[in-house]
């Protein structure tokens, strides 16, 4: 692990940051916005399965159909996955599935069929169901948080 | 000296001055110069001060099409004070003031279905220069749809002079079978990389789509062509695929060069324009992983090929890759080098390669500059498949990357645990040395189990060399654990007898990156003739997945199956062959330094997978994460990363909101150094970011 320590600056708002300080304020930042994480069971099963089928026909042809991606397309289950979503919230990932994916069909998929697909990815990655289904509004799902487990 | 000769001498003089170069500060080529090298003398940002910098100014590509991209791969130029360079889904040209990042002009080309259906999708890796040195100065491109387009640098307008008011239709010429002409709207053609623009010549390659499930091995072949660069005329072409009484047909055996296609040059190509030499790496030919309907060595396919600038007649070859069947293509621009071997000058050109071999040869003669073995290798028992007994092994320098997954050294081994894990999940497939050759996979063998194949070592971003010091820089992935298993395709689909895939599953078309997701998508994918067979079954309970469903998972609970480093940089000496450096690239991943098993293990740098550009300075070497980390001393993002060039210790870092996804760049305006490099990645569109440092 790199003990780089530093000081970052960002345009218009520079910002510096040093020591441990930093991470728990970003960390208090995250939580103010969102309650919830993807080990609150934020999916249900059923809603996986109907995803699994919409995964299978749309999605894995370039994703791999155990979602461990190819020379075409990144993974979407694993540790390479989570460690770019890390920190983003499930509306976040919804956004970016529903704006560009299917690559050949973008947006071709209904928002509740975006959030079954969602739905299959969350379960791939061993994130508990619930007994509420994934929402298919943004910013609902912008309360859900990617992290690791607590 | 007669007055005459002075006065021609003097002119020659100023016209070179004119022409734009590192040396004044700019970045004109994708490469930094016509050698390949990613090299700016620049040293304003240095070890010292590397931590400080701001960013300068941004651009975001995102309406630059109708959709954001995600994948902005382009190294701008730098020429006067103005940054050229693409992005956007519709492969925009832009215009930029340097200082500030202000849009100069725009130039898009609305292509439509022949853009949605091109096989290189998306904004590319930029665009290249043309100057007269008396005021004509022009930006080069490709587009998504396979024209050559020549602006006015000034005014982003096409010159009307060039092919058919500024454009030249490229698939004119290209051909499948023994000479028929693809279709202008559908044939499949189409190119990333940025033309070669030297002297008053622009010389283009072409490459096709994913070679994994074709759906003909009758594919489009593959060329390299020269053009005026100030007319847009065709001056030569060099089949890649020799036609008959042409050097090399008979590697085609029973005639298969008639059969065959792809064989293009999809990267960047250099030119030695005092030898008026170009260097062409030559990819893969139809199919990736099954030569079984071109046996023979098929030249020039995996070939770094020598032509002469003006005639585009082959001087020399040498085929790194026999009868290539495992998409090692060319992945790298060849690098000129001129070094001192034992005492000796040469002239060199230096490949570097997915396999992690620097390949140096003598660049005006071809020879190996240390020597280059042919070596036996394992054997195909692929039905119709003849492997070539053979294959090359440079005795110097030293591989700089993981070549193949030795078993069981190279397995994950954080905890015993761990390891037993990687042992079984490896058992099934086949395991052995480099150029292990692919395997039909079924039920009871998944696969041949390779590393560094496909997206191993150093792939399209390419090295870099310091030519005062005559060291290359390269970065390499060396987590790249890449199955490769050839299955029947389904019956109708394809002419070729094996495609990637596994008996006894459900077959699925391969597409390359960024297939389909050009501006004017949707389009049709390759599909079987017959219906697909049902969707997988889905999971009762989305808990882990069963035992069995997950059997030959080449991760263990959820991290690379390979040991790390996942991938390293490299300080390579071209004057004694060997390796002065080699260090961990980027930092560890959250998932490793998160780990639950891993909780109270002191695990040192990891570095990340990943295969990235990098650009070399007076004294750094700089290049940025491939992937996002979130650690106790930075927030979430990706580090652009600084490394002493002499000893490879890090030595300065700066937050990037995105992995870099593209090659970084440096220059100078007006007593300011810059760094500019393309972000883009997950949930972040693509963006040029410039780095400065503060006022």
């Amino acid at each position: 692990m790199s003990t780089l320590r530093t000081r970052f600056r960002s345009s218009g708002a520079g910002f510096s940051l040093r020591g441990t300080l930093v991470p728990l304020v970003f960390a208090i930042a995250l939580f103010a916005q969102s309650t919830r994480s993807v080990w609150d069971g934020v999916y249900t099963s059923d809603q996986a399965t109907r995803g699994s089928a919409l995964y299978a026909g749309t999605c894995a042809s370039c994703h791999g159909t155990a979602l461990t991606g190819g020379e075409s397309a990144p993974p979407l289950a694993g540790g390479d996955f989570l460690s770019n979503w890390n920190g983003l919230t499930v509306g976040d990932l919804f956004e970016r599935i529903r704006v560009s994916m299917p690559a050949n069909r973008p947006g071709s998929l209904k928002r509740e069929e975006d959030a079954d697909v969602l739905a299959y990815m969350l379960s791939m990655n061993q994130f508990p169901p619930g007994k509420t289904e994934l929402d298919h509004q943004t910013e609902a799902l912008k309360q859900i948080r990617i992290e690791p487990k607590p | 000296m007669s007055k005459k000769t002075v006065w021609l001498l003097l002119s020659c003089a100023a016209l070179q001055a004119q022409q734009p170069s590192t040396k004044n500060g700019e970045w004109p080529y994708y490469t930094a110069d016509l050698k390949g090298t990613k090299y700016s003398p620049l040293d304003q940002i240095n070890a010292s001060n590397f931590s400080k910098l701001e960013v300068a100014w941004r651009f975001k590509t995102d309406n630059l099409g109708p959709r954001p991209e995600y994948k902005l791969e382009g190294t701008p130029l730098m020429v006067k004070g103005t940054l050229y360079t693409t992005g956007g889904t519709r492969r925009s040209v832009l215009s930029l003031d340097a200082k500030t990042g202000e849009v100069n002009w725009v130039y898009t080309l609305r292509e439509g279905m022949r853009a949605a259906i091109a096989p290189r999708q998306l904004s590319g890796r930029g665009v290249s220069y043309w100057t007269d040195g008396k005021g004509d100065d022009r930006v080069v491109f490709v587009t998504t749809g396979y024209r050559l387009i020549s602006l006015n640098a000034h005014t982003g307008q096409p010159i009307s002079t060039f092919g058919k008011n500024g454009i030249v239709d490229l698939k004119e010429g290209m051909v499948t079978g023994t000479g028929q002409q693809i279709d202008l709207e559908t044939g499949e053609a189409g190119l990333h990389a940025t033309p070669l623009v030297v002297k008053d010549v622009i010389i283009v390659g072409s490459s096709f789509k994913e070679g994994m499930t074709v759906v003909t091995h009758n594919n489009t072949k593959g060329l390299v062509r020269a053009y005026d660069a100030r007319t847009g005329k065709l001056l030569w072409t060099f089949n890649t695929i020799p036609r008959p009484g042409e050097f090399g047909n008979e590697t085609w055996e029973n005639g298969s060069w008639a059969t065959n296609g792809n064989t293009g040059v999809w990267t960047q190509m250099t030119v030695d324009e005092d030898l008026g030499l170009v260097y062409l790496p030559v990819e893969t030919p139809t199919s990736d992983f099954y030569g079984g309907e071109r046996p023979g060595n098929n030249l020039f396919a995996e070939s770094l090929v020598c032509v002469d600038l003006k005639t585009g007649k082959r001087k020399w070859h040498f085929q790194i890759v026999h009868h290539p069947i495992w998409d090692y293509d060319l992945s790298s621009a060849p690098i000129l080098a001129d070094i001192n071997v034992g005492g000796k000058a040469i002239k060199a050109v230096a490949l570097p390669s997915k396999e992690s071999f620097l390949y140096v040869f003598d660049r005006i003669t071809g020879q190996p500059v240390w020597p280059i073995e042919e070596r036996p290798v394992p054997q195909s028992d692929v039905p119709g498949e003849k492997t070539a007994a053979t294959q090359p092994f440079p005795t110097r320098p030293p591989a700089y990357g993981r070549q193949y997954l030795k078993i069981p050294d190279d397995l994950i081994d954080f905890t015993p645990e761990m390891r037993a894990q990687a042992k079984d999940a490896v058992a099934r497939y086949r395991t052995g040395p480099m150029f292990l050759p692919p395997a039909v996979g079924d039920s009871n063998i998944l696969g041949a189990l390779t590393l560094g194949t496909a997206s191993g070592g150093t792939n399209w971003p390419g090295a870099a060399y310091d030519p005062e010091t005559h060291i290359a820089y390269a970065q390499a992935n060396q987590s790249a654990v890449f199955p490769i298993s050839l299955r029947t395709p389904p019956e109708g689909f394809s002419d070729i007898h094996y495609v990637m895939g596994r008996n006894g599953t459900e077959f699925r078309v391969s597409e390359g990156p960024g297939f389909g997701t050009a501006a004017d998508a949707p389009q049709a994918q390759r599909r079987p003739a017959r219906p697909a067979a049902p969707a997988a079954p889905a999971p009762t309970a989305p808990a882990p997945p069963a035992p069995a469903a997950n059997a030959g998972a080449l991760t263990v609970q959820g991290l690379s199956i390979v040991k790390p480093p996942y991938a390293v940089i490299s300080a390579i000496n071209l004057d004694r062959g060997d390796l002065q450096w080699q260090v961990p690239y980027g930092e560890t991943p959250d998932v490793v330094r998160n780990h639950p098993a891993l909780k109270g293990k002191d695990i040192a740098n990891t570095g990340q997978g990943g295969s990235v550009g990098l650009v070399v300075t007076k004294t750094l070497v700089i290049l940025g994460d491939s992937q996002v980390t979130t650690t106790p001393s930075h927030p979430r993002g990706a580090m652009l990363r600084a490394y002493d060039k002499a000893t490879g210790k890090e030595v300065g870092a700066v937050l990037m909101p995105a992995p870099q996804s593209g090659s970084p760049m440096t220059y100078m305006v007006d007593g300011k150094q810059y760094i500019v490099v393309a972000v883009s990645g997950g949930a972040y569109s693509g963006e040029y970011i410039a780095y400065a440092l503060p006022e």
